[in-house]
């Protein structure tokens, strides 16, 4: 059963009506905000919006053809990437935490950075979009998928080892099939990420796409060319994901096997071990950033290696100066990042909750909160952060939303994972739904809880920047961002080195904290 | 006066473009079209139409250039395809060029598009600013990237920055609008416009009239180019004057180039219209006329490092190379 279908199979329990109604109140809602007073310059409503599309309905066609196909070629090689990554971390256990190592820091580069050095390699065209999508997805689908190749059950991999079948078989015939839900969820949380990595890979200079009209329309002043392509985009997010949840449905008709193993907690390696598996991941990824530059003949103007960022942060005589304002940018960016993501982890599982507890709501809920992530939050930005204001609200606010919905959508669907046995113990029992969802959903929700809270952390950092750098003039993002204007291509590798290494530490603190509740939770599992 | 020289120079530039056509004509079963790429800073618009009309009426072509027009965005890098070779010509600004040399990137700028720079603060009616003077007290909108624009034109006119409120902004008119704050630091070809179409009258304070003497839209290539490439150099240049000069000619004509040329940018014919005669006493001036498009002399380039000196960039008159230009307007 996917995340989709744990919302949708309530929904169908509910009125028949319930999901159109959920869509209308959305449209009064946003109707009734667009026609406050002073909202005119920044929100246009649904029937401006619809007028708009009406008589720009071929223009508009046309850009969605332009970055809806690097948004699709961006969401399959990133997806294709992460299948590729994962088998070979399952098939290699020993190169799995260099691998995963490695996939992470990839993904903590921030997309404000990577972009203009992403065009000057590829010159004009497509590829800075496509590769931008691609690195917005693979990393969400990657993480989910490991913990499903390894949530098969015990007693799959002795059949397989009964017949004498080896490792390849076991991925072929066991680790596949049950990985394929967890699949689904990663393909789902992928499809809005892919539409804004392809609209933000058009700000690097592209010749047509919704993000070319996005800039357009913000700058013109032009409301409802700018809602009219956060509609589309939003509109084209959700019907990919309801697809792909659909999809899943026809696919995927198994009931959720008995784990008797706690999945994704691995053994508990020794510290030492740890520290060299990240000394040697460090190690790697120096060796493959020097070696790319060389390899491509990079111009050290702007591609520094290695030993430009060490020299600029810790031998140059300015180091300390810029330690300084690099190290006081990020805190200023941490400072709204750690808050929104905590509200962001907390909303999306509080509202996963809810729904399990009063299925009716997901018609309402489901519509809205899809809605919010597919919204680019290139367009919200400026509209969060002038309701709420410059200040932090706004910003972790808007990081909040980037964060909520990745995290709703994996504890969706790690709820629905509780296998039907251990449901039907509390059924004989008569228990009430809180019992079952403190004793049996719950557990089975905190693995695919924890990948999310893990992958949504760089989400948070890009979140941020992205605000930084297009609303607010703060923080690492805007610093980023001038860097760049201003060529201090020194400043801008030592922030990407610092903002990856940040985020990886975060990471790695997440890591711990999953641990140690899924240990403790194992236990129970075990019963 | 001023249209006798337009005439003048528009037959000189026929003149010419019969010979380089013969040329071409001569040269042509020898070589194609020599592939060039002219890096612009922003996206398409009427900004870059002289160019658009290089393009479409074939200057370049007379000359043997296969001219790509890469467009710039928000986060596009312009110095880095030219250093990386990537491409010919950038199209940046003074101060972004003495910045990016300081990091040692090899640029020289060998022309300039705006004579006077296009930074303005726009404000409304009610509650206008038509001096430096009127700033403190009030609160402007900006994009922190500008912060040394500010404090130059503060220094410049002996204005305390500390009195004037500073709202990082995006680069949009709605916080002016949304009462967010008293005025903007923006371009006076964009935001002011976009106002102005939406009904909205505004004013605007033109840095450049109050010593922001600071070239923008200039033309960088690196010395390696200016060895190695010098021809297509000159053709490039060659084409951007004579598109250039035809834009003021006939600017209508420029905006249904623009436009026709790119169909999916949603341009507003309005907007691009009212951009395009803006950007008119920017671009063109006594020195442009008297020297053709692009020009720039001792006493310009003077005050440019005047101005760089107190954005804090230290350049010398060695960054500017004017060559290519005197090739150009010399044929």
């Amino acid at each position: 059963m996917s995340a989709a279908e744990a919302a949708a199979a309530p929904a169908r329990r509910a009125l028949p009506g319930a999901p159109l109604a959920g869509v209308a109140g959305l449209l009064v809602v946003w109707e009734a905000l667009a026609r406050l007073p002073g909202a005119e310059v920044l929100l246009a409503g649904p029937m401006a919006v619809a007028l708009w599309l009406g008589e720009n309905g071929a223009l508009m066609a046309r850009a969605l053809a332009v970055t809806g196909a690097e948004a699709a070629a961006g969401f399959a090689l990133g997806n294709l990437a992460a299948v590729a990554l994962a088998l070979c971390a399952v098939a290699w256990p020993r190169a799995e935490r260099l691998i995963a190592a490695l996939a992470l820091l990839v993904f903590c580069l921030p997309l404000v950075a990577t972009g203009p050095i992403l065009r000057v390699l590829y010159g004009p065209g497509p590829g800075p979009q496509v590769t931008l999508a691609a690195l917005a997805v693979y990393y969400t689908t990657f993480v989910p998928l490991l913990v499903g190749l390894r949530a098969a059950p015990a007693a799959w991999f002795d059949v397989v080892a009964s017949y004498g079948r080896g490792r390849w078989a076991e991925i072929l015939h066991v680790r596949l099939f049950a990985a394929a839900p967890y699949l689904v969820a990663g393909l789902q949380i992928a499809a809005p990420a892919a539409f804004l990595g392809a609209m933000v890979g058009e700000f690097t200079g592209a010749e047509r796409g919704m993000g070319v009209l996005t800039i357009r329309a913000l700058r013109a002043l032009d409301v409802e060319a700018t809602w009219a392509l956060a509609t589309v985009a939003a509109l084209v997010s959700i019907a990919v994901y309801a697809a792909i949840g659909a999809a899943g449905r026809r696919l995927l008709r198994e009931p959720p096997p008995v784990l008797l193993a706690p999945p994704g907690a691995g053994g508990g390696a020794r510290p030492g071990a740890a520290l060299g598996q990240a000394a040697l991941a460090g190690g790697v990824a120096l060796a493959l950033w020097w070696g790319a530059m060389e390899a491509f003949g990079l111009n050290a103007f702007f591609a520094k290696r290695p030993g430009d960022v060490w020299a600029f942060l810790v031998t140059d005589p300015g180091a300390a100066a810029h330690r300084a304002e690099l190290f006081g940018a990020l805190a200023d960016t941490l400072a709204l990042a750690v808050p929104g993501y905590l509200a962001g982890l907390a909303a999306g599982a509080a509202l996963a909750v809810a729904l399990t507890l009063a299925p009716g709501a997901a018609a309402v809920a489901m519509p809205v909160a899809v809605a919010l992530r597919a919204v680019p939050i290139v367009t919200t930005a400026p509209l969060v952060v002038l309701l709420m204001g410059r200040g932090a609200a706004g910003t972790i606010a808007l990081v909040a939303v980037m964060i909520f919905f990745p995290v709703f959508v994996a504890a969706l669907h790690g709820l629905a994972r509780a296998p039907g046995q251990v449901l039907d113990v509390f059924e004989s029992y008569a228990a009430g739904p809180l019992r079952r969802l403190v004793h049996a959903q719950l557990p089975a929700m905190l693995p695919a809880f924890f990948a999310a809270a893990r992958m949504s952390l760089p989400a948070a950092i890009l979140a941020v920047t992205v605000v930084e750098w297009l609303a607010t003039g703060r923080g690492v993002g805007a610093l980023m961002a001038i860097s760049a204007s201003l060529s201090d291509y020194a400043m801008l590798w030592s922030a990407v080195v610092v903002v990856a290494l940040a985020t990886v530490a975060g990471h790695a603190l997440v890591a711990a904290a999953e641990a140690r509740v899924l240990a403790r939770y194992a236990g129970e599992q075990r019963r | 006066m001023r249209n006798g020289r337009t005439h003048l120079t528009r037959r000189g530039a026929l003149a010419l473009t019969g010979g380089a056509a013969a040329a071409g004509m001569l040269g042509a079963g020898a070589r194609a079209a020599t592939p060039a790429t002219l890096q612009l800073s922003w996206l398409h618009s009427v900004q870059f139409a002289g160019s658009y009309i290089a393009q479409a009426r074939g200057y370049w072509a007379e000359d043997g250039l296969d001219v790509t027009l890469a467009p710039g965005g928000p986060n596009a890098p312009v110095e880095p395809p030219v250093v990386s070779g990537r491409a010919l010509v950038g199209v940046s600004a003074a101060d972004y060029t003495a910045a990016a040399v300081a990091q040692g990137a090899p640029f020289r700028i060998i022309g300039v598009a705006m004579q006077k720079n296009p930074f303005a603060v726009a404000s409304l009616p009610e509650n206008p600013v038509e001096r430096p003077q009127d700033l403190p007290g009030k609160r402007i909108g900006m994009a922190l990237a500008n912060m040394p624009v500010l404090e130059a034109l503060c220094t410049l006119n002996g204005v305390d920055i500390d009195r004037i409120e500073i709202v990082p902004t995006q680069y949009s008119a709605a916080p002016l609008l949304a009462g967010e704050v008293d005025c903007l630091l923006c371009w006076a070809t964009d935001l002011p416009v976009a106002m102005a179409v939406q009904g909205v009258e505004s004013v605007t304070m033109l840095m450049a009239d109050h010593g922001y003497a600071l070239q923008s839209q200039t033309y960088i290539a690196t010395d390696e180019s200016l060895r190695t490439r010098r021809a297509e150099l000159v053709g490039l240049m060659r084409g951007e004057t004579r598109g250039w000069a035809a834009y003021r000619a006939d600017l209508d004509a420029a905006v249904a180039t623009t436009l026709e040329m790119h169909p999916d940018a949603n341009l507003d014919p309005r907007a691009q219209r009212m951009q395009a005669e803006r950007q008119v006493p920017l671009m063109f001036s006594e020195l442009t006329e008297a020297r053709g498009f692009g020009w720039f002399s001792a006493a310009t380039v003077e005050e440019t490092i005047e101005t760089l000196a107190v954005l804090g960039h230290d350049v010398s008159p060695d960054l500017w190379d004017r060559s290519i230009l005197e090739e150009v307007h010399a044929g």
